[in-house]
């Protein structure tokens, strides 16, 4: 669609064709970049389609429309569109009880179907405890809507999704984050708006994990923890009003993705017997850091054994088609793993290099993506012998120690960051950091005994 | 808030503020097909090369004269000009009248 655009902008007529579902995308795409008025024609052919039949019967049920978008003049709106209407939204965007708040939030499509914390002037300024930054402090316009990332707007979101005002350096990191995020196939201008469903995956590392009780242990990705809870959702919902991607909109997911709600984990540090994630990325242990990737899946099993053999073949044996890979340890098989001889490094390279499948898998398929098999370039086709890694590069598999007690390893599989490319980002502290940090240290689940 | 046996809430919006993108319109059209340069931009999702090929079957069947040339996009989601076919992609752009792209989506 952007081609398009650019292909106007050097004065070539365009048609575009899509399928029918992506009429709204295909209009916020266009307005988004300037363009509200280009030319495209919905049509029935099925995305993804290789049926020739459906093919054609949707090529030609939209070939005149084709024709006539081509050649019919323009009107004078689309020589000389409108101009968009400047938004001056009143400080105070409404007034009511916490019922008809939430009503009024969710009908215009700024939540996440759950109920929200009013963001009020007192809330939103005891969020902004959590940062020296002015409020109107720009951290930049996020994709695809351009939206105005300011200090104030991140803490509005904060409050509606429960976070505590410890959180707002971590939101703040990770809203810089997917600003400087790679551009292009790897980075969120891809991974939030993809078919795919993609679900931004955060880690924390580094002293502010313990300081506000990011969960790394028992559960760490199930529901029950605030600091788990709130980050993935908040950022969520700054992708959502600031970035302006919404789901059918502009974030094309087919089937949509339940860890868009919240997936965030600490890295158990402590118990790790490797360096932690962000030392392996460059950054000082003392140093705390959010580090994202965009997995579509979850996946977790059981070890053969609790030795390297056991756990080691086990995970390649789970090792699916994908681009990025994060596996999970318990610290009981980073430890085993460890006292086997095994590295981080080492673990990368058994998985990447044991983790394979038939060539002639690959000869009809399309090679996209960065952690696919380049396989011969399409020029040279599979023998029925020869296999082939599912993982073309080490550096698409990282790996991190979490988890309680009990025997699963985990795999998060989807997309993340072309290695070398940006995916964490130092948190910055505010100078009242270890008082705020006080403030709120006790607020901890403590569960009744029965 | 106030009333605290019926409290009220005024609150802030979370929508973001955006600075307004000029709109700018689009290229003047062709008067037919018939004799002109048709380009042909796809990318790299399964079902654009078959529809280009469809496309490129019926414009021969019904313009005859139309020339028909193509180009394709090979890295997903990345807008043609920030790559490293930005040259390539130029020169075909000039000797085009029109396009017709499709994305498979």
């Amino acid at each position: 669609m952007y081609d398009s655009i650019v292909i106007e902008d050097r004065k070539k007529p365009t048609v575009t064709l899509v399928n029918n579902g992506f009429a709204n995308d295909t209009e916020s795409a266009s307005r988004s970049k300037g363009m509200p008025v280009l030319r495209y024609i919905p049509t029935s052919v099925p995305c993804e389609a290789s049926i020739m039949e459906d093919i054609e019967a949707g090529v030609d049920g939209a070939f005149e429309a084709m024709v006539t978008a081509l050649t019919k003049p323009l009107t004078e709106e689309e020589k000389f569109p409108k101009p968009k209407e400047i938004e001056k939204p009143a400080r105070i965007i409404f007034k009511g009880s916490l019922e008809e708040v939430n009503r009024f939030f969710y009908q215009r499509g700024w939540t996440d179907g759950f109920p929200i914390i009013p963001p009020t002037e007192e809330a939103v300024a005891d969020m902004l405890t959590g940062t020296d930054l002015p409020p109107d402090h720009l951290l930049g316009k996020l994709e695809s809507r351009l939206g105005k990332a300011t200090i104030e707007r991140i803490a509005i979101n904060a409050v509606m999704a429960g976070a505590l005002p410890t959180y707002m350096p971590v939101l703040i990191a990770g809203t810089k984050l997917l600003l400087e995020s790679e551009r292009g196939f790897m980075g969120f201008t891809t991974f939030g708006f993809s078919t795919g469903s993609w679900a931004p995956f955060w880690i924390i590392n580094g002293p502010i994990r313990n300081e506000i009780h990011v969960n790394h242990s028992s559960g760490a990705f199930s529901p029950g923890n605030i600091a788990n809870a709130a980050i993935g959702r908040a950022m969520g919902l700054i992708v959502k009003n600031i970035g302006g991607v919404r789901k059918g909109v502009e974030d094309m997911g087919v089937m949509g993705n339940p860890m868009k709600y919240s997936m965030v984990i600490a890295e158990n540090e402590e118990e790790s017997p490797w360096e932690p994630l962000h030392v392996e990325y460059g950054y000082k242990k003392e140093e705390s850091t959010i580090t994202v990737s965009y997995p579509q899946t979850y996946i977790q099993h059981w070890p053969y054994g609790s030795d390297a053999e056991g756990i080691l073949r086990a995970v390649v044996d789970h090792i699916i088609r994908s681009m990025h890979y994060t596996i999970i340890f318990t610290p009981p098989h980073a430890k085993n793993l460890a006292r086997e001889g095994w590295t981080k490094e080492d673990i990368k390279g058994f998985i990447s290099g044991y983790a394979r499948i038939p060539g002639s898998h690959f000869n009809n398929i399309p090679i996209i993506g960065g952690g696919r098999p380049g396989l011969y370039k399409g020029k040279i086709s599979a023998r029925d012998t020869d296999t082939v890694a599912l993982i073309r590069d080490p550096r698409f598999i990282r790996i991190i120690v979490g988890g309680g007690p009990g025997a699963f390893i985990a795999h998060t599989v989807g997309g993340g960051a072309t290695p070398g490319m940006k995916q964490t980002q130092k948190i910055e502290l505010p100078s009242n950091w270890d008082k705020l940090a006080k403030k709120y240290k006790d607020i901890v689940p403590t569960y009744a005994k029965y | 808030m106030t009333n605290k046996a019926n409290p009220e809430y005024e609150v802030l919006s979370p929508w973001a503020e955006a600075d307004p993108i000029p709109f700018r319109g689009i290229s003047p059209r062709l008067e037919g097909l018939a004799g002109k340069k048709i380009g042909l931009l796809r990318n790299t999702k399964r079902a654009a090369s078959p529809i280009m090929n469809v496309i490129k079957r019926r414009i021969k069947e019904r313009f005859p004269t139309a020339e028909i040339t193509e180009f394709a996009n090979l890295r997903p989601n990345e807008v043609i000009i920030e790559q490293e076919a930005k040259v390539e992609f130029e020169d075909w752009l000039k000797g085009v009248d029109a396009v017709i792209t499709a994305f498979g989506d």
